[in-house]
Order: C-alpha cells, then structure tokens, then sequence
C-alpha cells in the first residue's frame, strides 16, 4: 500500500473512475496470458476477464497435455491454472511438473485456481508452490486486484528474476541486495530475500543463506518458508538437532504443512535412519499424495524390504500417473521388481509384457525390463526365456547405461548362477554411480544379500570407497562453516585415495569456489578452481552442476 | 449415508451451476447494450451463491466445525483486495446513485506495542466472506457510502462496517450481539460472522446504531 495507489483511489476505482486501472503500474496490454481449465465454460470465463483486463494475448488450454505444449512453445507472462484439471493430472501436479523440470520462467506468475472445497487441500505448502492462489468463481475485479498486486511485485523484482533465468545466481543475490535498498514494502522485501535464498541455495553458500533467511525472520515470524529455510540452512551446516528441532515447531503448530516433514525426512536420512524417513514421508504422501511422492515411497519401501507397502505404493503411483504427464515407464519396472521380489514372477510378467507394453524396449528401460523379465521367467521355471532375456540385456548395454540398469542385470545374473557377470555388473554399477552413489550402493547390496552373496558386499561397496566418502563428508562440513583450508586437506585425503572421484572433485569444485567468494581473488585459489573444473567436465561431460559450477566461476573472475 | 450422500452431490452441482450462472451473467453486463434487467439477475445470482455459500458454512459450522486455513495476512492489502473485489461494493447503488464503499485509513489504528503491525495470522476466505456479508448488508442500508477499517491491538484485531444509513434500530435489523444457537434478525450475515470468529478461537460481532448511521464490528481474540 505503501508504494502504490491509495485505498481511497481504489475504491474511487469501484464506484466507476475506470480511469484509475489504466495506471503506469501495469500494461496489461503487453502481456501474455495462459489460461487451463478443463470445463469450456470456465475457460471461457478467465478469458473473458482478462480480456476485459486489457489484455489481447491470450492461449487457452483443455488439459495438461495441451497446456504443456504451449508452455514448451511460448513465454508466458502469467498462467491460470484449474487445480482440478482431470482424473490424472491435477494442477498441482502440473506445476510440479514444470518446476522440477525447469520449464517454468522466474519471470512467470502461476496462478492456482481452485473450488473452496479444494482450497485447505491445495494449500499446504509444498516444495512447488503457485504464486498464488484465487477462489472461484473469482469475480472480475478481485482477479484485476489480485493480478495488479502480482505484476507489480514481478516488475520489482524484474532484473533479479532475469537473472534467475540466465542461471546467473551471484548476480541475482547482488540485485536482491539492491531492489533491498529501494523499498521499505516488507512484502516486496521478503519477496526479494525469498529469491535472493533461492540463488544461494543453488550456489551452495550457506553461510549467507542462514543470515538471508534470518533477515526474512526479523520481518516475520510466522512464515513457513521463512522457517523451512532456516531449518534446511541449519541442516546444510551440520547442525542436524537445531534444524529437527525447527521442523519439528512447524510440524507441530501447522500438522498439515508437507515440506516440514519432506525436510525432517532429509534430516533422518542424514543421520542414517532411512526406517524414521520413510515413515515421515509416508505422513507427506498422505497429506499430499503425488505419483511422485508414491514412486519415492515405493523405492524406500523396497529397500527396507517392506515389499507389500513398496507394491502398494508402486500401484499408486501408476495409477496416479497413468496416461499424465507424469507417467513413467519405470513405474511399471519397479512394480515388476517388487513382484518378482514378492515371488509373483507370472504378475511380474504380466506388468510388464502387458501393462507396459507400450514404452518401447529401449535404453536404460529395455535393459532393465529384460533383466526383471530374466529374473521372472527364472523362477517361473522357464529357465531358457531367462537366459535368452539376460542375453538380450546385455545387448542393449552401453557405457551410458546407468546404474540402476546394472544393477538389475547383476542381480539376475547372481540369481541364475553367472557370479563372474553379476559381480561385474555390480562393481560397475558401484562404480558409476557418481552423485548417486549412496542410493545405488543400498540397491546393490540389496541385491547381493536377496541372491545370497553376503560374503561379497565388502569387495564390492568397496571399503576404499567408504573412507573416500567419509572424507568428503567431514570436507563439506568444514566448507559449510567456511574453514576452507581444513576442508581442502580433507578433499586431498580424499583425492589421494582415488583421483577421479566423482563426489570428491565436485566438493573439490566448489570448495575453491566459495572460497573465491568469501576470501576474495586469489590466484592459487583461482588456479585449482579451474582446474577441478576441467576434471570435472573431463569426466562427466554436459552435467548441469558443472555447467553451474562453471557459470559461478565466471562471475566471480569476471570472465 | 444415502442421503448425505446425496445432499452432497446435489449441492456441489448446486454450486457448480450457480459459479456457471454468474460468470454468463458477468459476461452479459460487460456488454454495452447489457439491459438493466441483467444487472438485476447479475444482482441476485450474486446474492443467491452469498446465502448459500453462507448457509455451507453455517452448516459446516455445527456440524463439523470450521478449520481455519491460517496464513500471514498483510491488513492493508486484504481490506484493498476486499473493498476492490466486493460484489457488494460493486452492485451496490440506491434509487441510482452509486454508494461509495472505502478503505477508512484515517479510521485505521495500530496499538504501539504491537509487535507484528498491520500483519494478522487469519483465514482469508473465511474472514472475507464474513466482512463481505456485513458489507452487502450495509449497502443495502446506507444513504451514499460506506467506510471499512481495522484496529490492532495485542490482543484483538477487530474490524469495523460503517454505512450513513438509518441504523439497525430504524431498520428493525438486531442491536444485540449474536449468539451461536440463535440467529439475529439480519438473517445468516451475524451468525456467520459469529462462526468465523469461533473457528479462529473467539471473539464477538456486533451491529449496533452509530452517530449518523450503523456500525458493525467484528472482534477477532489473535495477538498482534
């Protein structure tokens, strides 16, 4: 109210001064609109009301499917989205969608728009929330209210959320730092430290990312994210008990606020009790069930061999899924997993050769489908479909095969006596697995202890590995707390043991670059950053967090 | 079951065709040549979908209880969204002239020892649709405008409906404070508001004669 039209102006506006609305603040002329519901007459309504807005570039869309088209293919200022677009798809769904898939500009406000039986539904806050959300039937004027206080946020904020775009994070802290000083709006304010944590949660600076978050608090506090955050920062410097205990205070006063327990799950995860995190993201699946959040319940079920819940969740997730966007055929390989798991090798088949029959017998997909399907006929007593089917995995391997396909293919091999291909295939798998490594070592010596090769896991986990990890672990922590020459002795432990570690360069990486960013310039510094970096694109070439990496190094040299 | 059942889908539709009807009826007064008819069924869509979507509420009330959706509410802005976006405001008029309905700032008060200013942990929904009963009830009343603003104190935030009418006394609308059980003579309006104060922990509703027309209040017990 501060920075704007008075309240009385307002109101002139409503008893009829039109004039009022065609203020400098907003063009709504210049600007692009997408509207998605799947009920013809309710699109037809949004349209209209923005039409009478001013604005002339409007595209409308039925479902998801068509709606995602149009984002792929054009920039949209502002999106309008039904929460309840069909059986499948929810636009909560879709949303999620688009964040974790980066479709979405900075610069584009997503509107929810939701029933009011919806509403306590759709508002508990999630990793992806919308910028807002309007009730309907929204009338016109509450919508252009509503719309004008959007826009003129976004315009605020305008250079740092281009910023945000580019991937140019350092420049986005220093613009938020700036809009800072231009306003004495505790909304904008919060909006521009909201955005300003964000660029240094991808920069990995948790340093500033605490006192960001602790600024945010000081302006409010009893926000969620302003909470969440400040428990994710605590939990990012190892102080695991401060950031539990703040979860736990938002759990407690907002029992339905999904991102708190989705943050203490990560908090157990850290602290090994993968049983205490599968149970809190049961609670978060339940307040908010998503394809997403069944398939990640499905996996950690599995791995603590609770095959019955892992079954159910893996069905949900399909059937949530199913002919969405969200679908994926590896939904289908993991229900036939925990079938043939379960000794149900004919429903295995079934899922698969059946159900899944669709998605083509290719990649990372068909080795990991012949593989299952291996294992499947194996038990069912077919034991030449089980080998022709092995055979035909290992066919389709390629270097690039990841990991979760060898992993399956040692398993089936162990399963059917070839323990020189198993073990091969389970080393490889260890050994390929990169950032993910901790996630497929549990896969890996899952399947080695279901097939009877607990004498193995040792060899190949490898224990070398373990005190390579355990290196970088302590290195990160002295990083976070900006002790940058402990932790760089500890990443040249590390790197003694085996040099091209993947998990080792990258601490290594971005090690030197935040030393470059709390120290200032210095040349020795300088000098490794790159070439950790050069090693790095070596090894794991077009990876995004090196290509960050490298755009970070840039800004801070100036290049 | 069967009838709940029941019930609850016919309403939803109920809703549904209601939400459909006034968004046909919006479109139909944005027209040029719009007749004054559709103003008045425009009017009285708006109002049918308030009287039901209070009664729901109402019903939802004693029978289930409301559960508040609490959020960070900024006061400024939620009385501009609410004054912008009323649909009392905006049909308001009587014998043709427009009723002016305003954000009072000068009315507005902020206690110093408040710590979170101009900021209340509310449910905007709910709190909307309550202060949006008492503003359709006083433009229905008033003689050319009408003034809303809030005060804040450490423990109270209470927000006040003023309309340059004849008073609730003249009216024959109820002075006296409504009680859950028992409805005051405006109909739902009191009572719903009374509900919406309960579900976020107490507090009390009033309409009563002011100098120079009638005043609503609406107490809310949440610390500032």
């Amino acid at each position: 109210m501060q920075d704007r039209t008075d309240a009385n102006s307002m109101a002139n506006v409503i008893a009829g001064k039109q004039e009022a609305f065609e203020s400098e603040y907003i063009r709504f002329d210049a600007l692009t609109a997408l509207v998605i519901d799947d009920i013809g007459a309710m699109r037809h309504a949004l349209r209209s009301q923005l039409q009478w807005m001013g604005m002339n570039s409007i595209k409308v869309a039925g479902d998801a499917q068509e709606a995602l088209q149009q984002v792929e293919a054009n920039h949209y200022d502002l999106i309008l989205c039904d929460y309840n677009l069909n059986k499948t798809t929810s636009g909560q769904h879709f949303l999620e969608y688009l964040r974790s898939e980066r479709l979405l500009s900075a610069k584009t406000i997503f509107v929810m728009v939701t029933a009011e039986a919806e509403y306590a539904y759709v508002a508990n806050a999630v990793e992806f929330s919308p910028d807002d959300y309007i009730l309907k039937p929204c009338p016109e004027k509450k919508l252009r209210a509503r719309l004008e206080r959007l826009f003129d946020r976004r315009n605020f904020l305008l250079p740092a959320l281009a910023a945000m775009d580019d991937g140019n994070y350092l420049q986005v802290v220093s613009e938020c730092d700036r809009l800072m000083t231009l306003v004495s709006n505790e909304r904008w304010l919060l909006a521009a430290l909201k955005l300003k944590a964000e660029a240094l949660l991808s920069l990995n600076d948790t340093t500033d990312l605490l006192k960001t978050y602790e600024q945010a608090l000081a302006l409010r506090d009893n926000v969620p994210w302003v909470k969440i955050g400040i428990a994710r920062a605590r939990m990012l410097l190892n102080e695991p008990d401060a950031a539990e205990e703040m979860a736990g205070q938002i759990v407690a006063e907002n029992p339905s606020y999904v991102a708190a327990y989705e943050l203490l799950a990560e908090i157990r995860r850290m602290q090994k009790d993968e049983e205490g995190a599968y149970q809190l993201m049961e609670q978060s699946a339940k307040i908010l069930p998503t394809a997403k959040r069944f398939r990640s319940n499905a996996e950690s079920a599995f791995l603590l061999g609770k095959l019955d819940e892992a079954k159910q969740y893996a069905e949900s997730a399909i059937r949530l899924s199913n002919g969405s966007i969200t679908e994926r055929p590896d939904d289908y390989l993991s229900l036939a997993h925990i079938q043939t798991d379960l000794g149900d090798p004919q429903g295995a088949i079934h899922t698969l050769e059946k159900n899944a029959r669709r998605f083509e017998e290719k990649g990372a997909y068909g080795i990991s489908r012949n593989a299952i399907l291996a294992q499947a006929y194996f038990d069912a007593g077919d034991k030449a479909a089980a080998k022709r089917l092995l055979e035909r995995a290992q066919r389709l391997l390629t270097p690039e095969s990841g990991s979760s396909a060898l992993n399956l293919i040692g398993k089936a091999a162990f399963k059917m006596g070839d323990s020189v291909l198993g073990l091969k295939m389970l080393t490889q798998a260890v050994q390929s697995s990169g950032l993910e490594r901790e996630r497929i070592a549990r896969h890996v010596t899952k399947s080695m202890i279901d097939t009877g090769q607990h004498d193995k896991v040792e060899e190949v986990i490898d224990a070398g590995q373990r005190r390579v990890l355990a290196l970088v672990d302590e290195a990160r922590k002295s990083m976070h707390v900006a002790q940058f020459d402990a932790a760089y002795r500890k990443v040249l432990d590390a790197l003694a043991i085996q040099s091209d570690n993947i998990e080792a360069l990258f601490a290594a990486a971005q090690l030197h670059l935040l030393w470059l960013k709390q120290e200032g310039i210095d040349d020795d510094v300088q000098e490794r950053a790159k070439s950790y970096l050069a090693v790095l694109d070596k090894l794991v070439p077009h990876n995004e967090k090196v290509m960050g990496f490298y755009r970070f190094y840039d800004q801070l040299t100036g290049a | 079951m069967m009838q709940e059942k029941l019930s609850a889908l016919v309403i939803h539709d109920i809703k549904n065709s209601l939400a459909l009807l006034e968004s046909d009826l919006e479109q139909l007064n944005h027209r040029a040549d719009a007749p004054e008819e559709a103003r008045k069924a425009y009017q009285r869509c708006i109002e049918l979908k308030n009287r039901l979507i209070g009664f729901l509420t109402l019903y939802k009330h004693e029978h289930a209880g409301l559960k508040p959706n609490i959020s960070e509410v900024e006061l400024f802005e939620f009385m501009e969204d609410l004054v912008s976006g009323s649909q009392s405001a905006m049909i308001a008029s009587r014998h043709g002239h427009a009723i002016e309905v305003c954000v009072a700032d000068l009315g507005i008060r902020i206690a110093p020892e408040v710590r979170r200013k101009g900021v209340a942990s509310l449910d905007v929904y709910l709190v909307d649709l309550a202060i949006e009963s008492a503003l359709n009830n006083a433009v229905r009343y008033a003689a050319s405008k009408v003034d809303i603003w809030f005060e804040q104190d450490t423990d109270r935030l209470t927000f006040f409906v003023f309309d340059d009418g004849p008073g609730p006394t003249r009216t024959g609308n109820a002075a006296q404070e409504a009680s859950p059980g028992k409805p005051a003579s405006t109909g739902l309006g009191l009572s719903l508001c009374k509900a919406v104060t309960e579900a976020h922990g107490g507090g009390s509703v009033a309409l009563s004669d002011a100098p120079g027309g009638a005043l609503f209040t609406m107490a809310f017990n949440i610390a500032g």
